[in-house]
Order: C-alpha cells, then sequence, then structure tokens
C-alpha cells in the first residue's frame, strides 16, 4: 500500500514537473537594476549619470549608485552644472518640475511648482516642463514647456515652445506663459512644437523643431534662433528628420539623430558654420539610437541605442566621435540594463 | 510464469500512470490555448454572401504554404463604456506573401463613409458594432472591392496585455504625442474621464500601456486618425521583430493575456504558423499606405466630421496590392 502511494505521489511530481518545465522555457524579456549588475564594461572617467525607470543612477569608474532623491514620481532629464550640481526634472502622470539637486541627490531647490491645483480639477491647465539646459556661461537656464496654453478647454492644441530664464530668479509657468522668463519660439500647432534647446557660447539657440509638411507627415528639423523670437534657421531638411541635438564643448560640434523618415535612424555628426550646418557625417548606421551627449571636455559621445529591435537600451560610447577617426562604439552598461532612452545621459568632469 | 506477467503488467500499469500524468501536466499547461482556440478561433461562419465573399479555407491551407493571403486586422476601444458595443477605431488591411517575404499594410480611416454590411450608409467602423467581424469584412470586402482571407480583433487591454507579455516593444516615436484629453478608460475610474498624456519622441522602450497611448492619442495631432494610423502601423512593424522569439511554449500565456480580447478566424496552428511569417519580413519588405487627401475628404454628415472616399483613387490603389473582387 505504502509502495502504491509513494508510485503515485512520483506520478504527479512527473506531471507538474513536465508542467513547469514548459513554464520554464517560455521566452521571459529581463531587465536589471543599473546599481545591481556589474561593474560597468568601459570605464570612463568623471561620473556620468543616466536614468532608469524613474531613479537617475551615478557611474564612476566601475562603481554605480543611485542618487538619493525623494521618492515620487520619475526623476529624468539629468543635467549635470559646472559646479557638479545638478538639473532633474521629476514627472508625475500629467505634470512635471524642474529641481536643482546635489549630485548626492539632496534637493537643493524646487525652481517650479507645476503640482496638479487641489482647488481646480482641470487637467488641461497642467503643464509640462521638459528639456533643462544651462547657458554655457551658467547663468541661463533654458527649457521646454507646454505654456501658453492658446485656449484651454476650447482647444486640443497643446505644443512645447522654448524658453528662459536666469538661475536662481524664480519664475513661474501659467496658462499664459512663463511669468519671469524670456520666450524663445512659437511652436507649429499640433506638431508637438519645439524641444530640446541647447544654448550656445555665441548666444544663440540650437534646438530640435516639428513641422506641418502639409503632406500627411510631421517632421524635424534642426533649428537655430540668434535672438529670442527671432527668425529661426533650419539647418537641416525635413526629409533628414533630424533632432536630437548636443554639442560639444567646442561650440560647434554637433551630434544628432536622423531617421530618413524610416524606422530607423542614424547618429551623425556635423560641423555649425554660423547659421548652417556643414556636412553630417554617420557615426553609427541603422540603429535606434537616442539622446546624445558630449563629454564636458574632448570631444568623446556618449548616447542610448538598444543592441537590436528587441534589446535593451544602454550606454554606449564612441571616443574621438567629433574627429576625423572616431573609435568603434562600445557598450559602457551591461546588455541586460534597460535605461531610459529619452533622458540623455550627463557627463561631470568631476 | 503467471507472477513473470502480473509483474509486467504491474510495470505498464505503471508506466502508463506516469505517462498519463506527464500528459495531463502538458496538456494543462496548454489549457488557456486551447480554451482561446475553441472561443476565440475558426468560429467565423466563412459564407457570407453578397459580392465578395470570404473563402473557406482549411487549417493548414496558406500560412503552411507560400501562398499570399490577406488578413484584416481590427482593433476595438473595449472598456466598459461600450458595453460590449464596439465600434473598430483600427481597421488594417494586410497582404502577406510568405514567399516572397513582402508585407503591404493599408490602414482603412475609420470614419470612412460607406456603405455598410446592412444596406445603411455610416462610418465604417460602425460595421463591427452591427454585426461584427463578419459585417466588418463584409462591408470592406464591397467597398473596396477586396477579398479577405482572415481577420484578427484585438480590444484595448488584450493589446496592453500582449505588449506587456512580450516585454514592450523598441520604437522610434515620430514626434512628441501630447493629449490633455486622453480617454482614462483603463485606470478603473470612470471611463468617460480624460487624463493628460506624453510621449516623447524618439527612440526608445515601450511598454504595453505607454505604447497604447502612442496608438491611441490623436486630439494634438495635424493629422489626427490619419498620423494615429500610421503609428498604429509603426507599433505593429515593431511586434513583428518580437515574434522571433514566441515559441510555443509561450502560446499559453499570450492566450491568457488576451482573455476575451481577442477575436479571429485563423485557428491556432494558423497563429501560430504567421508567428515566424511575420519574424522573417524585413523592414525594407513592408509597404506602408495611409488614405490621406485626395484619396479622402473631410466632410460633416449628420453633425458627423466623416471622410467621404473618392473610389476613384482608392480602389486602384488597393488593387496595386491587393486581390480585387469585381
Amino acid at each position: 500500500m505504502k509502495r502504491i502511494a509513494i508510485l503515485v505521489a512520483l506520478m504527479v511530481a512527473s506531471g507538474l514537473a513536465a508542467n513547469r518545465a514548459l513554464a520554464m522555457l517560455q521566452s521571459r524579456p529581463t531587465t536589471a537594476a543599473l546599481v545591481n549588475t556589474t561593474s560597468p564594461q568601459v570605464r570612463l572617467p568623471g561620473t556620468i549619470y543616466v536614468s532608469q525607470e524613474g531613479s537617475i543612477y551615478a557611474i564612476s569608474g566601475s562603481s554605480v549608485r543611485r542618487l538619493a532623491l525623494p521618492s515620487g514620481g520619475n526623476w529624468t532629464q539629468q543635467r549635470v552644472l559646472a559646479d557638479g550640481t545638478l538639473l532633474v526634472i521629476r514627472r508625475f502622470d500629467a505634470s512635471s518640475d524642474l529641481y536643482h539637486v546635489s549630485a548626492a541627490g539632496h534637493v537643493l531647490s524646487r525652481l517650479t511648482s507645476n503640482d496638479p491645483s487641489t482647488s481646480n480639477q482641470t487637467i488641461q491647465l497642467d503643464h509640462w516642463i521638459l528639456w533643462p539646459s544651462m547657458s554655457p556661461d551658467g547663468t541661463q537656464v533654458f527649457f521646454a514647456t507646454d505654456a501658453p496654453k492658446p485656449a484651454p478647454n476650447k482647444s486640443y492644441e497643446v505644443d512645447f515652445s522654448l524658453w528662459s530664464a536666469s538661475l536662481g530668479v524664480p519664475f513661474s509657468i501659467g496658462d499664459g506663459g512663463v511669468d519671469g522668463a524670456t520666450r524663445w519660439s512659437v511652436p507649429d500647432m499640433y506638431t508637438g512644437g519645439d524641444i530640446e534647446p541647447v544654448p550656445l557660447p555665441n548666444g544663440s539657440l540650437l534646438y530640435s523643431s516639428y513641422a506641418n509638411t502639409g503632406k500627411g507627415t510631421v517632421v524635424t528639423v534642426l533649428g537655430l534662433q540668434t535672438s529670442p523670437n527671432s527668425r529661426m534657421h533650419s539647418l537641416t531638411t525635413p526629409q533628414q528628420d533630424c533632432g536630437a541635438p548636443a554639442v560639444a564643448s567646442d561650440g560647434v560640434t554637433v551630434a544628432m539623430v536622423c531617421t530618413n523618415s524610416g524606422q530607423t535612424a542614424d547618429l551623425e555628426v556635423a560641423t555649425l558654420a554660423g547659421t548652417s550646418l556643414g556636412p553630417a557625417r554617420v557615426v553609427v548606421a541603422n540603429c535606434l539610437c537616442n539622446s546624445p551627449s558630449w563629454s564636458a571636455t574632448g570631444n568623446n559621445l556618449l548616447y542610448m541605442n538598444a543592441a537590436d529591435t528587441n534589446g535593451n537600451f544602454g550606454l554606449w560610447y564612441i571616443a574621438n566621435a567629433g574627429g576625423a577617426h572616431p573609435v568603434a562604439p562600445r557598450r559602457v552598461t551591461d546588455a541586460s540594463v534597460d535605461l531610459d532612452a529619452t533622458s540623455a545621459a550627463a557627463w561631470s568632469s568631476r | 510464469m503467471r507472477s513473470g506477467r502480473q509483474r509486467a503488467l504491474r510495470r505498464s500499469l505503471v508506466a502508463a500512470g506516469f505517462l498519463v500524468s506527464i500528459l495531463a501536466g502538458v496538456v494543462l499547461y496548454f489549457l488557456p490555448a486551447i480554451q482561446v482556440a475553441l472561443r476565440d478561433t475558426g468560429q467565423v461562419n466563412t459564407s457570407l454572401g453578397g459580392t465578395a465573399q470570404l473563402k473557406p479555407v482549411s487549417a493548414s491551407e496558406h500560412l503552411s504554404s507560400t501562398s499570399p493571403f490577406t488578413l484584416l486586422l481590427l482593433g476595438s476601444d473595449s472598456d466598459s463604456k461600450f458595453k460590449g458595443d464596439y465600434l473598430t477605431q483600427s481597421m488594417i488591411l494586410t497582404r502577406v506573401d510568405p514567399a516572397t517575404k513582402h508585407v503591404t499594410m493599408m490602414s482603412i480611416p475609420r470614419d470612412l463613409w460607406v456603405r455598410l454590411c446592412n444596406g445603411s450608409n455610416g462610418k465604417i467602423d460602425q460595421a463591427f458594432l452591427h454585426g461584427g467581424a463578419q459585417c466588418a469584412i463584409q462591408t470592406v470586402q464591397r467597398n473596396l472591392r477586396v477579398h479577405i482571407d482572415y481577420y484578427a480583433w484585438i480590444g484595448l487591454q488584450g493589446l496592453v496585455s500582449v505588449l506587456n507579455q512580450l516585454g514592450g516593444v523598441n520604437v522610434i516615436a515620430n514626434n512628441p504625442v501630447m493629449d490633455d484629453y486622453y480617454p482614462a478608460d483603463l485606470s478603473g475610474g470612470n471611463p468617460f474621464d480624460y487624463q493628460r498624456i506624453l510621449v516623447l519622441p524618439g527612440a526608445q522602450h515601450m511598454s504595453g500601456t505607454l505604447a497604447l497611448e502612442y496608438v491611441r492619442a490623436r486630439h494634438d495631432d495635424a493629422y489626427g486618425d490619419f498620423a494615429r494610423s500610421q503609428r498604429q502601423q509603426q507599433i505593429l512593424i515593431a511586434l513583428r521583430a518580437k515574434t522571433k522569439h514566441v515559441s510555443l511554449v509561450d502560446i499559453p500565456s499570450l492566450a491568457t493575456s488576451l482573455g476575451s480580447d481577442f477575436q479571429t478566424n485563423m485557428s491556432i496552428g494558423q497563429v501560430s504558423g504567421l508567428l515566424p511569417i511575420a519574424g522573417s519580413v524585413p523592414l525594407a519588405s513592408i509597404t506602408q499606405v495611409v488614405l490621406l487627401p485626395p484619396y479622402t475628404n473631410n466632410v460633416y454628415i449628420g453633425g458627423q466630421a466623416s471622410l467621404m472616399p473618392n473610389w476613384s483613387l482608392i480602389r486602384p490603389e488597393v488593387a496595386n496590392y491587393f486581390p480585387v473582387v469585381s
């Protein structure tokens, strides 16, 4: 009797084992938190800040640490200031705010207050602030916001325009615009507008501008303005569909991502000359590249890319990307790590 | 002698017991897929009548061969505010040629004003409401004069679940997709509420929810439904890359994810046969068609914003890519 019971138990176990074995064969996509992975494969000098699943991580040599930012919301689009502190966006479901934080992640100041109003429940009146960027002299912060709302409650339009404000001087985003800030651009309606401002040493502003072609498509060009509300010079063509500009420390070497209206992208580098852009050189072709950023000094380039169409987005590095002989791209983060590809890495020399 | 026979019998019984147990484990594993196969696949009556008919197909036809076939992909807002009476906000006519590994996707605008299967005039997205997939197929066949072999319908939650089950998709978002009036119908609250959404531009990994926002948002868009159609095709192309990694053992969990948010007239074998075909199609071999003006013109009919089809342009365009019927 006891033998029969053991046999039956073994039979049931074999059935369960077959069932679980099949379950284990499933293709489960997995990702790892950056801080839990092994040391970065490529050790770069200084500190590189990246965003993953709402947290900011600092990669210094072979060590990775998570910034001690307050919990709640997604922290993204970090930018390093000359003193080593950071500007960071804290994004919630319906709004976002700009913070100034220390290298450790402690909040030094909150620069905007776009919290959804408790007295006014109209979510269309909430605001985004994104893509913060500092002027080379460290005095002005540039950003994109969906203010002003042309006709809240009467129109579906919500597009980004570009603004600048003095760092340390209060500014507030409202339905009519940004009090205490200077407006730079007026977006093409119902396109997403103007984003990714990059202030240049000569006082001009480089950015991505989305435009309606009138032929069923919305494309982006790199735009350049020499002063607020001045005419935008198109540096690239609508067919090239280029965006995500980043300018090296020399002030003229531009990295950008161009899709040529396709489903993949090229990472390209070109030289800015006045209000035009020289011939572009493709440094990575047919990629899922996004968010290029340069080293604080020199012409080494970081960018986000997925190794293949199903792969995780990792941080990649090209030494001498702005030179005549760039080194082949190398992956900085582990392949198991999936980073926020819409948040450019910020590279501090500290 | 007798005890030897008894021993052999006992051994056979034990072996059979193990075999039955293992088989039970396998059957239980595939049970969700079997349930979906019984409930949601191969259920359409293929005799629709009218000028254009669905050709009856056998389970082994088309997908196990190299014959090209036409598939009508249907997507509906299947949340609680519709109470089961669904429109098809997304209709994509797809031609797959396994031999040449070429795919053509033509988005049919939801607001296209057509003669419906029941003889009345209305927007083409209402066909599914009037008579389910059969009416949607019949309406497309009659108006576009095209032959359709198969259809597949998916609801919102099903799409989100499948995308999540597959680990999301990698997509290059064309532009910032913003909508202050995006329906908040999947968050469990009042399905008539709005929420703000923002999908950032550029290459990125999209979860099921983010991908849904990307393909569904339309209010702050210069091209409204047309742009949405282009984004829907983009997500389908990204999904195609995912199918390379899907195997038979993934089917039960996918079936569980879909729940009741999926219908098709393909058999489960045909669905699994489609996956390797989809995965093997190179990006350069995918033709995308969206029927922008002058194929359609904006009109108001009975107070409804609609699109009047220019059949003299649309039908020749359809005939370029799809087998037509007279």
